[in-house]
C-alpha cells in the first residue's frame, strides 16, 4: 500500500495543474516543490497563452493574478540603427483568445494554494534527489535517504530535468536541446507604461518578441517585453550552441545591449531593475521530447520538452498546464484500473497525441533550424533596413521599382541571395 | 528520563527584502517574504544536536499572527518533536518585555523544561532582550552569545564568545542559552520529516489558554515608547558606465580624481 496515490515533483503550472485536478477528483497527493514559498524559483518569460487552466480553474481569469491581457502583440527586427515591426492590436483579440501577461511567484504561489485547498499536500523548500525503483517499476521518491511512496510519480520539475536525469530515465541535456533566458523585471509606473506603449488602460497590455540582429559579435538571440501592471519583462533567450561558439558572450551583457538599444531605452527610461533571473529553456522541439511515461511515472511540461517558440510566439505555460491535466487524467484513469504500468498510464500519450501539447510539436518539426538561422538574425532584417530606407526616404534620385529595390536590399546582408530565397521558401513551410 | 528542550523563535521579513517606506519613513514589511529569524535557526540546530546525542524531547514555540505556522512546520521538518503558536490578537504590539513575560508562562504552562534555546537577537529589531527576559522572568541561569552548547552527565555546557576570549560555562538544568548568529550550519528539512509534520500540525495558544491579565501583554503591557524615529538618507553616488575597451580610461579618471594612485 503506498503512502499516496500520486507524488507531483514540482509545482510550476504543470505539476500544480496536475494536482489540482488529481486533488479534485479525490486522489490523496504529494506535491513537492525546491521553492519556498512555491514559485520563488520558477522562471517564465511571462505571457499564459489561451485557456489551459479553465479545466482546473473555471474562473482563472477573475481570481488568477494575471497582470495585462495582451491585446497588442508585436514582433520586431532589430537592426543597429532601425527597428522593423508588426505592432498588431486588434478589439478582436480577445474574442479569439490571446493570452495573460503574468508575474511567476505570484501565479505560481496562486496556483499551488488552489492545490492545498483541493486537498493536496504541498511540501515545499524541499528538492526530491531521485525516483525510487522496485525492479522496472517507480514506486515513489527518494529525498535525503528517505523513500516516499506513491503509486504513480509525476514529474514536472521544469527545464533542468535533474531527478529525471539522475534517475537514468533521460539522458543529460546536449546543447541543442536547450537555451539560456535572461529576464529583468523593470518597475514603472502604471500610468507610464500605458503611455509608453500606447495601451488604453491598465488592463490592456503589449507582448513582442525581438529578433536581435544588431549584438556585437553577430551572436543570436531573441528579445522580448512584455508589460506587466506596473512593471516590465525584459529578457533574451540565446542558444547554447551560440554561446559556446562565441566564447566572450555573456548573457548579462547581451541584455545590456538590448536594453541599450535607441528604440528600446526610451521605453525603460527611469526604471528600476526589481528582479532578475536566468533560467534554462527548451528549445530542441520534438527531437528533444524524452520518453514520457513508463511503469509508475510520467513526465509533464518543460521536463518534457513542452515549449514552442516559431519566432513569431514564445509559449510554455499553456504546454505546461495542458500535459499536467492531461497526466492527471490518465492518472484517475490508471487508478480506477489500479494498473499503473507502462500500458496503464499509455493513455497519456494517446491524451497529448490528439491536443495541441504534442500536435504543434510535430506540426513544426525543425522550426529551431529556421528561428536560429543567419536568414532571421542578419538576412531579413539588413535587407529589410535597406528595403525602408529606399521607400522612405527622399533625395531626389528617381524612385526604383519595388522589386529592384528589394533584390538591390537583399545584397545589403551578410546571407547569399540565392540562400535567402531557398531559406524563405523553407521557412513558410516550416510554419 | 526524557531531556525537555524548548526553541523560542521569531518570524522575521527576509532582511534582504525588507524596503523603507519613501512616505513614511517605515519599513515596508509587507513587500518582504518571512523567514525563520537567522539566528534562531542556529538556535534549533543546537538544539537538535543535543537531541541526535540525548535523544532529547524538542518544543519550538513562537509568539506571531496565525502564518507564523509555517516557519514552525518548517522547524518541525527538521527535527523538532513540537510546535506551540501562541497567538491572540492582545499581544499585538508587545515590546520586549511582555514579549519575554508571554513567552515564559507559555513554557511554564507546558510543563517541565531543562534547556531553553534562543537566538541571539532578531534581525528586524536587533535587541537581544527576549533570551535573557525569559530566563529572567523564569529565574533560570543563562549563557548569552553562545556557538556552542552539549550535555554531559546532568550538566548543561555553553561556550560563550567574548571580546577577550572563549568562555565555558557549567550550569546546571534548567537553563537558557542564545545561540551566536552563524554559530553552526543549520540542517536542511527533509521531505520524509515535513510530511510528519504537515500530518502531525502545531499547537495553538491564547491568552485565555496561559490565563494572563490582559494589562500584562501586548501593546497595554510595554513600557517602550518610541518618541521620534530618522531615516538616513541614501547618499546619491555618481555612477559611469565603462566598456571593458575603456578601461585605461577608467584608470586615469579614478587617478584624476584621487580615488586611486600609482
Amino acid at each position: 500500500m503506498s503512502e499516496f496515490d500520486v507524488i507531483i515533483v514540482g509545482a510550476g503550472p504543470a505539476g500544480a495543474s496536475a494536482a489540482i485536478k488529481l486533488a479534485g477528483a479525490g486522489s490523496s497527493v504529494l506535491l513537492v516543490e525546491r521553492g519556498d514559498p512555491p514559485g520563488s524559483k520558477n522562471v517564465s518569460g511571462g505571457v499564459l497563452w489561451g485557456d489551459s487552466l479553465g479545466s482546473v480553474a473555471p474562473d482563472w481569469e477573475k481570481a488568477a493574478p494575471m497582470e495585462r491581457y495582451v491585446e497588442a502583440k508585436g514582433v520586431s527586427f532589430l537592426t543597429k540603427d532601425s527597428k522593423i515591426s508588426i505592432d498588431f492590436r486588434s478589439k478582436k483579440l480577445q474574442e479569439r483568445r490571446s493570452g495573460y501577461t503574468v508575474l511567476r511567484t505570484k501565479l505560481d504561489g496562486w496556483l499551488s494554494k488552489k492545490a492545498k485547498d483541493a486537498g493536496a499536500m504541498v511540501a515545499s523548500g524541499i528538492t526530491v534527489d531521485k525516483l525510487a525503483f522496485k525492479d522496472d517499476r517507480v514506486i515513489g521518491v527518494e529525498q535525503d535517504g528517505d523513500i516516499i511512496t506513491s503509486d504513480i510519480v509525476i514529474l514536472a520539475e521544469g527545464a533542468n530535468p535533474r531527478v529525471a536525469i539522475n534517475s537514468g530515465i533521460r539522458e543529460r541535456l546536449k546543447d541543442r536541446d536547450v537555451a539560456i533566458g535572461v529576464k529583468e523585471i523593470i518597475k514603472l509606473p502604471e500610468k507610464t507604461i500605458n503611455e509608453r506603449f500606447n495601451l488604453t488602460s491598465s488592463k490592456m497590455g503589449f507582448a513582442s518578441e525581438y529578433v536581435l540582429g544588431f549584438l556585437e559579435g553577430g551572436v543570436k538571440a531573441g528579445g522580448f517585453i512584455y508589460t506587466n501592471k506596473e512593471s516590465i519583462s525584459l529578457g533574451l533567450v540565446i542558444s547554447m550552441k551560440e554561446m559556446r561558439q562565441n566564447n566572450n558572450t555573456r548573457s548579462f551583457d547581451l541584455i545590456e545591449q538590448f536594453k541599450e538599444h535607441p528604440y528600446i531605452a526610451p521605453l525603460i527610461d527611469g526604471g528600476r531593475v526589481d528582479e532578475y533571473s536566468a533560467h534554462m529553456v527548451q528549445e530542441g522541439g520534438l527531437k528533444s521530447v524524452p520518453q514520457l511515461y513508463g511503469n509508475g511515472f510520467m513526465v509533464v511540461g518543460d521536463g518534457a520538452g513542452f515549449s514552442f517558440s516559431n519566432g513569431m510566439v514564445l509559449q510554455g505555460m499553456n504546454y505546461a498546464i495542458a500535459s499536467g491535466i492531461a497526466a492527471a487524467e490518465s492518472a484517475i484513469k490508471a487508478k480506477i484500473k489500479s494498473n499503473f504500468t507502462m500500458e496503464g498510464l499509455s493513455s497519456y500519450e494517446e491524451r497529448l497525441k490528439s491536443s495541441f501539447v504534442l500536435q504543434d510539436l510535430m506540426n513544426f518539426k525543425g522550426i529551431e533550424e529556421v528561428t536560429w538561422s543567419d536568414m532571421i538574425h542578419r538576412g531579413i532584417p539588413n535587407m529589410s533596413e535597406e528595403l525602408f530606407l529606399s521607400l522612405f526616404s527622399e533625395n531626389g534620385q528617381p524612385k526604383a521599382h519595388m522589386i529592384n529595390l528589394l533584390i538591390r536590399a537583399m545584397g545589403h546582408s551578410d546571407v547569399p541571395r540565392k540562400d535567402m530565397v531557398i531559406n524563405m521558401y523553407r521557412m513558410l513551410r516550416r510554419m | 528520563m526524557v531531556l525537555e528542550i524548548i526553541v523560542m523563535i521569531k518570524q522575521v521579513p527576509d532582511s534582504q527584502e525588507v524596503v523603507i517606506d519613501p512616505v513614511t519613513f517605515t519599513l515596508n514589511r509587507g513587500a518582504a517574504r518571512n523567514v525563520i529569524n537567522p539566528a534562531d535557526e542556529n538556535a534549533i540546530e543546537a538544539a537538535l544536536r543535543i537531541k541526535d546525542k540525548t535523544g532529547a524531547h524538542i518544543t519550538v514555540i513562537t509568539m506571531g499572527p496565525p502564518f507564523a505556522e509555517s516557519a514552525l512546520i518548517d522547524c518541525m521538518s527538521r527535527g523538532v518533536d513540537d510546535a506551540v503558536l501562541v497567538t491572540d490578537r492582545a499581544f499585538a504590539g508587545a515590546d520586549t518585555y511582555p514579549t519575554g513575560l508571554t513567552l515564559a508562562s507559555t513554557i511554564k504552562k507546558l510543563g517541565k523544561y531543562d534547556i531553553i534555546f534562543a537566538g541571539e537577537e532578531s534581525t528586524d529589531s536587533s535587541t537581544g532582550h527576549v533570551g535573557p527576559g525569559v530566563a529572567e522572568f523564569l529565574g533560570t541561569d543563562q549563557a548569552s552569545y553562545t556557538s556552542e552548547s552539549w550535555y554531559e552527565d546532568g550538566f548543561v555546557y555553553a561556550k560563550r564568545e567574548l571580546e577577550e576570549g572563549t568562555e565555558i560555562v557549567k550550569m546546571k538544568p534548567p537553563t537558557l542559552i542564545t545561540v551566536l548568529t552563524n554559530a553552526n550550519d543549520p540542517r536542511r528539512a527533509t521531505l520524509r520529516k515535513k510530511i510528519d509534520a504537515m500530518k502531525k500540525g502545531i499547537k495553538t495558544m491564547t491568552l485565555a489558554d496561559l490565563g494572563m491579565p490582559p494589562e500584562w501583554v501586548g501593546l497595554r503591557g510595554s513600557p517602550t515608547v518610541v518618541k521620534s524615529m530618522r531615516t538616513i538618507d541614501e547618499k546619491k553616488r555618481e555612477g559611469k558606465k565603462f566598456k571593458i575597451e575603456e578601461i585605461p580610461k577608467l584608470v586615469d579618471e579614478l587617478i584624476e580624481k584621487k580615488i586611486i594612485s600609482i
